[in-house]
């Protein structure tokens, strides 16, 4: 059967992090199905508000990836608490513009945790709003 | 995470990365890759900003956003443009990677049958053609003789050093010499045409191109009989309905003038057309186009492979929750976000009651 385009271009994805790994302080978690990925994102550095914090990020995989954004949350149970951030929703949900329409087809579930990363890095103040 | 996941095992038509030890490489190869897919590009366009990708990739990505994924540049279905360098880049790199590969990941091979000397090597090449690094230096006669494509001695300019022992054994039709302006190897009798066209690859003369040949080709040319293009209906795109408006009737007619299938309600036509349009415009922009039975045979498969995931989603759900364990499994899970959210909407309500409580005494 000839492979689904969202499926191929994640088979590549998952190749490219088992042969040059992830980018440090993203460790991928688990990806037993294909459409449903999850990464373990801690932000490095001193001047972090969320030093020592993990945080476990789901990314669920439509049959349109990559023309379609996948959908990004941060994993709330009993093991996993999402950010104390202003654009994260106590249920994990992500406000964020390139999960909306922000989102390109070249962007990837790595280069996804990075912005993720980046967006918890630079903020100062932990509070939320919803 | 399992890294060696069962369904990498799928994939193996992935391409073999390049060592690490070659980043030159590793960086031209990169170039090759369609951002979008992430594989090398198929039917190459180009849009107004000036990045390129797969045409089908593209066109399913405008019909979402009308901007370039890379850059944000505005763009649109109409302004995309084939990008035949590229292709042509593209297709040669494609014959030329597993020889590039091979040079780069085993080097210490390579040594070993260049000590054997040239006969050696030769038999070495006739048989495994892949093997490139064991001539590296010198054309291969197999190539030379048999297959005359110009790209392959043409991108590596190391070649032209012709070994002596297989020049000997060739007529003197097919010796070869490397073009004075642009370095491409070619047989000697190609060179001045070659450069008469502004150094173009020279396609392989027929063998037996007597008069009557020329003849015949002039009477083309004088009757006007090479002008006449007669596929030019079959190459036109398709221009897309308005999905909004058209009926279903017109999104009939248009699937049957393709001989596809007029099953289903309306979104599920309108759907179908939308891929058809896709694979049909996207294929149109490559030099290997499919036959529209393949294309039709592409579309029923992802419209199968799509229903088969619909129907096992359900069923994997509808299973799970009618045994008491699966119910037991999913309250289990949801629970600790239900306790939650209860927790959360108890207190809201008691800071409400307590300020609504305040509120009269203050006013009072």
């Amino acid at each position: 059967m000839a492979l689904r385009l969202s499926t191929k271009r994640l088979m590549k994805e998952l190749k490219d992090i088992q042969e040059k790994g992830t980018p440090a302080g993203i460790i991928p978690l688990s990806t037993e199905s294909v459409d449903e990925w999850v990464f373990l994102i801690c932000v490095l550095g001193d001047e972090t508000i969320y030093k020592g914090e993990q945080f476990a990020l789901r990314l669920i995989f439509s049959d349109r990836y990559p023309i379609d954004c996948p959908q990004v949350t941060f994993i709330a149970d009993d093991q996993y608490q999402p950010p104390l951030h202003p654009h994260v929703y106590s249920n994990g949900h992500i406000c964020a513009s390139i999960f909306g329409n922000e989102w390109s087809p070249v962007l990837t579930a790595v280069s996804i945790c990075i912005t993720m990363q980046s967006m918890l890095a630079s903020n100062k103040k932990k509070e939320r709003y919803v | 995470m399992d890294l060696n996941h069962p369904l990498l095992a799928s994939a193996v038509d992935l391409l073999p990365p390049f060592p690490s030890s070659h980043p030159q490489i590793q960086r031209l190869d990169r170039s090759l890759y369609c951002q979008i897919c992430k594989e090398l590009f198929s039917g190459p366009v180009s849009i107004p900003c000036g990045h390129s990708f797969c045409s089908r990739c593209i066109r399913g990505s405008l019909e979402v956003m009308k901007k370039c994924p890379s850059c944000n540049e505005p763009a649109s279905e109409g302004s995309i443009r084939r990008n035949r360098a590229l292709e042509e880049i593209v297709d040669s790199w494609e014959e030329a990677r597993p020889i590039i590969h091979g040079l780069t990941s085993n080097n210490s091979r390579k040594r070993s049958i260049m000590n054997t000397g040239p006969k050696n090597a030769f038999a070495a090449e006739s048989t495994k053609r892949p093997r490139k690094e064991s001539t590296s230096r010198s054309v291969s006669p197999v190539k030379q003789s048999s297959d005359k494509k110009e790209e392959i001695d043409g991108d590596a300019d190391d070649m032209i050093a012709l070994d002596p022992y297989t020049n000997m054994a060739e007529s003197s039709e097919d010796v070869k010499a490397s073009c004075p302006l642009c370095d491409i190897t070619m047989p000697i009798r190609d060179i001045s045409r070659h450069i008469d066209l502004g150094c173009q690859p020279i396609k392989p003369r027929p063998k037996s191109q007597g008069r009557e040949n020329l003849k015949a080709d002039w009477k083309k040319v004088f009757s006007g009989a090479g002008l006449v293009k007669g596929k030019d209906v079959e190459l036109k795109k398709i221009t897309k309905p308005n999905y909004s408006l058209a009926t279903p009737a017109e999104l009939r007619s248009v699937l049957q003038s393709y001989n596809l299938s007029t099953f289903g309600d309306k979104p599920a036509l309108a759907h179908r057309v939308q891929e058809w349009i896709l694979l049909y415009n996207s294929n149109l922009d490559t030099s290997h186009p499919k036959s529209l039975g393949a294309l039709r045979a592409k579309l029923n498969e992802a419209e199968a492979s799509r229903r088969r995931d619909k129907e096992k989603g359900r069923e994997e759900m509808a299973s799970e929750l009618k045994t008491s364990d699966g119910l037991a499994r999913y309250a289990q899970d949801t629970k600790g976000e239900f306790e939650r959210l209860r927790r959360e909407i108890m207190e809201r309500d008691k800071k409400r009651v307590g300020s609504g409580a305040e509120a009269p005494i203050e006013i009072e």
